[in-house]
């Protein structure tokens, strides 16, 4: 199933997103709005991870 | 060939079995090491037992690691940090999200979630909604009281995150349930198999609603009992409702491991997300090959707040000699869960699985859905009693049916019952999960 995917490529997505969260984070130099959003989205992100980037890895051996 | 179509992650839920096991290892070293490092309950449990994370080099080593048993979170709670006492494994700030078990079996356990705990919760259940048939076109009806108890509450976040409507049906009795589910037309349900067969039963009764006619209800998720998995028990809720009904097992302190595809062959253990382990029920040796009944160690592999880490469960089930046709790769326990150890007793000299009645009872159309197994010891002997319903308009039918019941219950059970019948209705009705069998014994 997973030649079906391009997993290194997903795995590299799901990074950039999550180096975009936490310049976001880093950026809004405390603002309750952006900061609990973001603390959202790097929770899913990290749900990706789970999902998928853990998963490349373990392919990958 | 199976289309991905069917999978909420194809790629997780079709991984070779040798490398979900090499997954779940590395995550068990992970959520070890956490625990260990951050809570000084974990550390001293595990130091006392002589273990470091570093002990955890191949999948038989997490043998090694003792297990918790819920009267350990009990002892450990209570006490700073308040409620969750050493057990926790982040800064109370960081808990986002309180529930506690129901306390049918003792003192609540309470369980602290942080949010992205509750996400790995509710991505878990996705797994077993998508698996079920849900899509964005449903419309989820949620009969059940929204309070502190874990219940339906991530079925209501699953199915939202799935892109299905959810209609939260908690402040509403059951009548103004049944009418709101038929007003809106909903296509889903999640309930326990007492309460499903409950509303089916009011909505005859009280409202003349057939829901198998009058309600586009066309699957339901059952969960936190036995029964959806009990045949006798999902055919009554099948005709009831006109529905597929699908079981979906789990439990506070570990999470939602298990669920059925649409294939219902078995209940699939979320592999990727769990790590589940069956011990001999009288040695504790493991059980790894399929056909024999067990206890269940589980552990969560993403909980971080509170880690459930080889959570001695009490749930017996079995590994299944079938893998599904749905292609995936989570092994199936057959059955669900067909008891608990704690009620899984000697009666007059036999191990007796109250669930074990369940489906006997239930094959008889002529008696109700309610039931109550009571143990006594009123001399020197053991005795059971079965307390049934009879269902209206089938009294006469009752003397007929009383040995061919008496007789089934015997060669499935080994042990002889007092029967004791009741008018339909006289039994109590739970609203959630049942408490069926009584031991009064004095042990």
């Amino acid at each position: 199933m997973e030649q079906q995917y391009d997993i290194k490529g997903m795995a590299a997505k799901i990074e950039a997103l999550k180096k975009a969260a936490v310049e976001l984070k880093a950026m809004s130099q405390g603002i309750p709005a952006v900061d609990c959003n973001v603390d959202r989205i790097l929770t899913n992100i990290r749900i990706l991870e789970i999902s998928f980037t853990e998963v490349a890895d373990i392919l990958r051996e | 060939m199976i289309g991905k179509e069917i999978y909420w992650n194809p790629l997780l839920e079709t991984l070779p079995p040798e490398k979900l096991q090499k997954l779940q290892l590395v995550k068990f070293k992970e959520i070890f090491q956490w625990a260990y490092d951050h809570s000084k309950f974990y550390r001293k449990l595990y130091s006392a037992a002589g273990i470091e994370p570093g002990d955890i080099k191949t999948f038989e080593d997490i043998r090694k690691v003792p297990k918790l048993e819920k009267s350990m979170f009990r002892e450990a709670q209570g006490k700073d940090p308040y409620p969750y006492g050493d057990m926790l494994c982040v800064p109370l700030e960081n808990v986002a999200v309180y529930r506690q078990t129901s306390g049918t079996t003792g003192q609540p356990v309470y369980q602290a979630d942080t949010w992205l705990d509750w996400e790995s919760g509710v991505e878990a259940y996705c797994y077993a909604l998508y698996a079920q048939g849900y899509r964005n076109t449903d419309r989820l009806f949620l009969p059940f009281g929204y309070n502190v108890f874990i219940a339906f509450w991530t079925y209501h976040y699953a199915g939202e995150k799935l892109g299905c409507e959810v209609i939260p049906g908690g402040v509403l009795n059951t009548e103004a349930r049944i009418l709101k589910m038929q007003e809106l037309r909903a296509t889903a349900i999640g309930a326990t198999p007492t309460y499903a067969l409950a509303l089916a039963d009011t909505a005859r009764r009280k409202l003349n609603i057939d829901p198998a006619r009058d309600l586009c209800v066309r699957k339901m998720t059952v969960a936190g009992e036995p029964g959806g998995s009990i045949p006798a028990t999902r055919r009554r809720l099948e005709e009831a409702w006109g529905a597929r009904v699908y079981d979906q097992v789990g439990s506070t302190e570990a999470g939602h491991w298990g669920w059925e595809c649409t294939n219902q062959s078995g209940i699939h253990v979320n592999e990727a997300f769990f790590l589940l382990e069956i011990e001999d029920l009288e040695t504790g040796e493991p059980i790894n090959k399929p056909g024999k009944k067990g206890k269940m160690v589980v552990t969560n592999l993403h909980r971080m707040a509170q880690p459930c880490i080889r959570f001695d469960s009490k749930d017996v089930i079995q590994w299944s000699s079938h893998r599904c046709e749905c292609g995936r790769t989570f092994r199936l326990l057959e059955g669900g869960v067909i008891g608990r150890t704690d009620d899984i007793t000697k009666v007059k000299g036999v191990l007796f699985a109250p669930t074990a009645c369940e489906e006997i009872i239930r094959s008889f159309p002529e008696l109700g859905s309610e039931y109550q197994i009571i143990v006594t010891r009123p001399g020197n002997e053991d005795e059971i009693t079965l307390k049934l319903e009879i269902n209206p308009g089938c009294e006469s039918k009752v003397e007929s049916i009383k040995d061919k019941l008496l007789t089934q219950l015997r060669l499935k059970t080994n042990i002889s019952y007092n029967l004791e019948l009741h008018d339909f209705g006289s039994l109590p009705r739970a609203e959630g999960k049942a408490k069926r069998f009584k031991d009064l014994r004095q042990h």
